[in-house]
């Protein structure tokens, strides 16, 4: 490997002086094009709200499961296929957590938007930008036929995992390593009809599992679509499946893909006051010891945690490097050197970037330990229903309940 | 109101104004045009190490070659046409540093010659800015065409380059020419 030559010349270099021409010749004016981003981009915020508005009107108004879809189609065609996925509100969190701790990132207002309007929606109406407006979501909903249901605790431990997923999110863009939720989205890959091999594969998985269980993705790992449900479980206005009184057919719980839809129970505990009481002051102790055990436990990986950072891992291979030199160089090493790299400044800027990661990782494994305690105590609480009733943090919006109640299909007089 | 209900509405009003305040502060730092939305590679940093033709996320890379005329020597012995070391001067396919024969040159007058890039056919190897940097005027670069770019949120190359060279740039400095400097 000896013998490449950097000539890195930081002012242009004229070895050859500039030619004088004597017969007229000019010189050619090369346009280089630029997109009308600022064009695509408002095009985006309005179909968005527009796109949103209209899911609102259907579930609220019309209780129809028409609209929906067809606004999926049309966020799988141009928010996926013709837009090709990027920027997309899931992503814009770390776009977010990147502007909070870096005065020099330039958040575009675009970007900020795309992940606040869902939000401000979530807070208002529930989970309106999953249903059909999120391209993630809609791939998953147009292919959905049959929906095998979990049992309800492994479907309560799987939807951690979204939680877990945020918060290495936030501890990789926070020290500003690696855009997870882009690296491992796996529909991008067949929107762009090409891509990462292993994502794609992944992403064709889900899509196969996607026909039986409804949206594994926005379920188990979508980190926005968790983000979105806690607004959503305190949204101003609640879903109603029918507005002409349910008569507890349970055909709606049946038909929901993502088992969001409650069947009705007594409030009358079948265990003694003081077990439940008991139960309830037990989870609630061990809530911060789960949070401190989290913090402690991802915290003292933030060393190997840091590695997904380029500067570290280029530390790292130095390291290797000097250790046994014989060892070919990776391009990285070859560079850093052929660059007049100094290891001493690079060390400086290593030990800031593992001090960063110290203190998000302990962050990170505190929030993991923290949601893990939160769903343990709020699995133990009962409440009493009536009638059934829809779990605004798990619904989606996909309108199926509308069309299976009874009372729906009867023509008001 | 019963408490349950009195509970919701507090932390109802708690989400919105965690939302609210979120969103206004990180407005104030939001830049309306000018946000950094496209990425670009500055030449000046370029090793032209060749991920560039091989990472990214297009099956043909969005990274191309681009020419400034106004810099360039119009030489016949092109550091950037020819392979080093070719015995003849011909546009024999074994002479070419082009491996899929993007530059063309034309002839201008005694001695020069005008080299031209066909974006349709160029990959972004960067062989021929190696050649030209190394021997030339540095008048081959690589630039990312911001009409094939498919402005990932995290450019796949950027994540790989070698020197750092690849960064977001605001919608008014979508290309970072040598013609300019």
């Amino acid at each position: 490997m000896m013998g490449i030559i950097y000539s890195l010349n930081t002012m242009a270099v004229a070895r050859f002086p500039k030619p004088d021409f004597t017969s007229g010749y000019e010189y050619p004016e090369i346009i280089h094009g630029v997109p009308n981003e600022l064009f695509w981009n408002v095009m985006d915020i309005v179909l968005l709200i527009a796109m949103m508005g209209l899911v609102v009107w259907a579930a609220y108004k019309k209780r129809g499961r028409s609209i929906i879809l067809s606004m999926s189609v049309v966020s799988v065609l141009y928010f996926g296929f013709f837009r090709s996925g990027c920027v997309c509100s899931v992503g814009s969190i770390q776009n977010v957590v990147m502007a909070t701790v870096d005065s020099d990132y330039n958040l575009p207002l675009y970007v900020l938007l795309l992940f606040l309007l869902p939000i401000i929606f979530a807070l208002l109406f529930g989970r309106v930008f999953c249903s059909g407006v999120c391209p993630l979501g809609a791939l998953q909903e147009l292919v959905n036929v049959r929906n095998f249901r979990l049992s309800r605790a492994v479907s309560a431990t799987l939807s951690m995992i979204p939680w877990g997923y945020l918060a290495f999110t936030i501890l990789y863009a926070a020290t500003r390593s690696q855009f997870l939720i882009c690296r491992l989205d796996p529909f991008i890959g067949i929107f762009r009809l090409g891509g990462d091999i292993g994502v794609m594969s992944f992403g064709i998985l889900l899509l196969i599992m996607s026909i039986f269980i409804g949206r594994p993705f926005c379920q188990f790992l979508c980190p926005y679509g968790a983000l979105l449900s806690v607004f959503s479980s305190l949204s101003w206005k609640k879903l109603e499946i029918t507005n002409k009184g349910c008569i507890n057919c349970s055909l709606c719980g049946v038909a929901c893909p993502v088992d969001a839809i409650r069947p009705p129970q007594s409030s009358k505990m079948k265990e003694e006051r003081k077990r439940g009481v008991k139960r309830i002051i037990l989870f609630a102790i061990l809530l911060p010891v789960l949070t401190f055990t989290g913090a402690v436990l991802v915290g003292s990986q933030s060393d190997a945690l840091s590695l997904a950072h380029k500067d570290v891992y280029l530390y790292e291979m130095l390291l290797r490097q000097e250790a046994n030199p014989e060892l070919d160089e990776p391009l990285e090493v070859e560079t850093f050197n052929a660059l007049g790299g100094n290891m001493e400044e690079l060390k400086a800027k290593v030990d800031g970037i593992r001090s960063d990661y110290e203190f998000y990782s302990y962050f990170a494994g505190a929030f993991i330990g923290f949601v893990i305690g939160f769903k343990l105590l709020k699995l133990s609480l009962k409440r009493g229903r009536k009638t059934y009733e829809i779990d605004m943090a798990r619904c989606t919006m996909c309108g199926k309940c509308f069309n299976y109640c009874p009372q729906n299909l009867k023509t008001s007089k | 109101m019963d408490r349950r209900n009195f509970l919701r509405t507090c932390s109802s009003f708690l989400a919105g104004g965690v939302a609210l305040a979120t969103g206004g502060l990180l407005a104030t730092k939001a830049k309306g045009k000018e946000g950094d939305v496209f990425w670009q590679i500055d030449p000046y940093k370029c090793t032209q190490c060749g991920r560039c033709e091989t990472d990214c996320v297009l099956t043909v890379s969005a990274v191309k070659c681009f020419h400034a005329n106004r810099v360039c020597g119009y030489c016949d012995l092109c550091g950037g046409y020819y392979r080093p070391n070719v015995k003849e001067l011909n546009t024999a396919a074994e002479n070419m540093m082009c491996p899929t024969g993007a530059i063309t040159r034309e002839f201008v007058e005694e001695p020069y010659f005008e080299y031209t890039i066909n974006e349709e056919l160029c990959t972004g190897c960067g062989k021929c800015v190696k050649g030209c940097t190394s021997f030339g005027n540095g008048s081959l670069f690589l630039q990312i065409d911001q009409d094939i770019c498919q402005q990932c949120n995290e450019c796949a190359i950027a994540k790989v380059c070698p020197s750092d060279a690849i960064q977001r740039v605001s919608n008014d400095n979508a290309y970072k020419l040598k013609d300019h400097a």
